[in-house]
């Protein structure tokens, strides 16, 4: 398991490459800096690793077939950490830029400066803005399958979404609950084949196709989903105590928004070194306007940005 | 077949040898198998970590024939893990469940907290809030073993505790004490709720959970 000893560790004032965000994308960036001999301090606000905690089995990442998530997570970290990454345990509140550093400000007040700052901060599972939801989060709706899965052992849940994480999240529920619907609003499943060959042959698993959510009920605890087929405008009610919306994702983004360009829907937006529209400034991993979202794709940007940082400014 | 293995049994003779200051006593309160399915294992976990390093001083006592002590420290339930400092004093830092997956670092990351006498968050503003508080507190934190984002919010709970005795710090794992997590309602983690009248879902940032605290003492 995971030891983070945080706060023990001595944080200087100034890092050549600081990265806000410790996922992925962040360690990759942190390997490649360290090997080019920039100190470099990784701020992470959860866990580092980022959503890889979240998942539970990886298999597409090369070389570690079916690996849990967290154990991907850890051995990254370890690995960014044996070749002198510091790590800092905090969120950053605001970035603080002049003519020659990139300067943060965390959420303890403290500022560090760098000469590189790297934006890696990733997503935020979206929201579906039904009514009743905001009311009902923590009261029978999640966004963490695997934090909360074991609290509908024995009972009836839905997952809503239809892509990797919807279908990850429906296979690791159908081994705890009875029962599993998928609510999604298409005719078919947007997850990669072979996830949704496994979730096909599992007879706990329903599928509800077509079909959104248009709103939850419940009193201090969900009692019913109600759902309209798309197709046909007919409504109809689900009982179950327990609904894991994965219906994609939200950049965190806010921290550079209104001096660094980003798309219509909040991503990042980069060339193909990484580089925003201001100098000295990247973003890499899921918080960057991009086609694939994986992990590999992730350790990529990480890799290429401190690649260009290493050769131009130092 | 220890519980730990060598590898993390290295790292944390190593940790332990860098960072413990003052020695630390650790209660682990247990009750029959067949009362307690976890109690055994909190136990020999616990046994192998106070083997690593001898500053760390385990004391296991079961609550029927140790009624008067399991009063003492309030022990409610089992397995129960409770953290003194070097003097012997109660620091009211709880664990009740079997601190496994993510939870086993915030159980090492209190050992050396408590034996630093200082706590991991929290600024000197933040520090002399949390010191202000005159009213018994209580503060549960509601976790699952396989919540990453836990940890945080039971240490942060725990750290308050070291800041200020007047609050005790709880970390139940959900799982464990069904019953009480029905009680509360509880079915996303972390769930905190404090002194019954205050709760709230999710690992705050630190100024926050300072807020959410002092709002739950006002209710008081």
């Amino acid at each position: 398991m995971l030891f983070e000893l945080k706060g023990l560790e001595d944080i200087k004032e100034h890092y050549d490459v600081l990265i806000a965000g410790g996922g992925p994308a962040a360690l990759g960036a942190a390997v490649y800096a360290r090997r080019a001999g920039l100190s470099v301090l990784i701020v992470e606000k959860v866990l580092e690793g980022g959503q890889l905690n979240f998942t539970t089995y990886i298999d597409n990442y090369l070389g570690f077939p079916n690996i849990e998530g967290a154990e991907l997570a850890k051995r990254m970290k370890e690995h960014a950490e044996s070749l002198g990454t510091q790590f800092l345990n905090g969120s950053v509140e605001k970035v603080i830029l002049d003519d020659e550093t990139r300067a943060v400000v965390l959420d303890d007040g403290r500022t560090i400066q760098a000469k590189v700052l790297m934006i890696a901060t990733g997503t935020d599972p979206k929201r579906l803005n039904v009514p009743g939801e905001s009311e009902l989060i923590g009261k029978g709706i999640s966004y963490c399958a695997t934090c909360d899965g074991y609290f509908f052992k024995e009972k009836d849940v839905v997952v809503v979404g239809g892509g990797d994480t919807a279908i990850n999240d429906a296979l690791y529920l159908s081994k705890i609950a009875r029962s599993v619907t998928v609510i999604h609003r298409r005719d078919k499943l947007r997850a990669v084949k072979i996830l949704q060959e496994k979730a096909f042959q599992r007879p706990n698993i329903k599928f509800l196709f077509d079909s959104v959510v248009e709103r939850f009920v419940g009193e201090n605890k969900l009692e019913r989903v109600v759902v309209k087929n798309v197709k046909t405008n007919e409504t109809s009610e689900l009982h179950v105590e327990g609904v894991f919306v994965a219906i994609g994702s939200v950049p965190r983004s806010d921290l550079v928004k209104g001096f660094v360009e980003l798309d219509e829907n909040g991503y990042i937006i980069t060339n193909e070194w990484m580089e925003t529209n201001v100098p000295r400034l990247y973003a890499i991993g899921d918080v960057r306007k991009k086609n694939v979202r994986q992990i590999v794709t992730a350790v990529a940007d990480g890799a290429i940005a401190a690649v260009h940082a290493a050769q131009n400014y130092f | 077949m220890p519980l730990l293995s060598e590898k993390d049994t290295k790292y944390l003779k190593k940790t332990f040898e860098e960072h413990l200051k003052d020695p630390i006593q650790v209660l682990v309160f247990v009750d029959d198998p067949s009362e307690c399915e976890y109690c055994d294992l909190t136990r020999q976990v616990l046994e192998e970590l106070s083997s690593i390093d001898g500053k760390i001083q385990l004391g296991v006592h079961h609550v029927k024939r140790e009624p008067e002590l399991a009063e003492k420290y309030r022990v409610e339930m089992t397995p129960a893990i409770i953290l003194l400092d070097a003097n012997g004093e109660d620091t009211n830092i709880r664990f009740y469940g079997i601190p496994s997956g993510h939870e086993f670092s915030t159980l090492i990351q209190d050992i050396i907290a408590v034996s630093n006498n200082k706590p991991v968050f929290f600024n000197e503003q933040q520090v002399d809030l949390i010191r202000s508080i005159s009213v018994p507190v209580r503060i549960r934190v509601f976790v699952t073993p396989t919540c990453p984002y836990c940890p945080k919010a039971v240490l942060m709970a725990h750290n308050a505790a070291l800041i200020n005795r007047n609050v005790t710090a709880e970390m139940i794992e959900a799982n464990e004490f069904p019953e009480l997590s029905m009680k509360y309602g509880v079915s996303s983690v972390p769930h905190t709720v404090i002194n019954d009248v205050h709760e709230f879902i999710g690992a705050y940032p630190e100024h926050m959970f300072v807020q959410e605290l002092l709002k739950a003492v006002r209710k008081v």
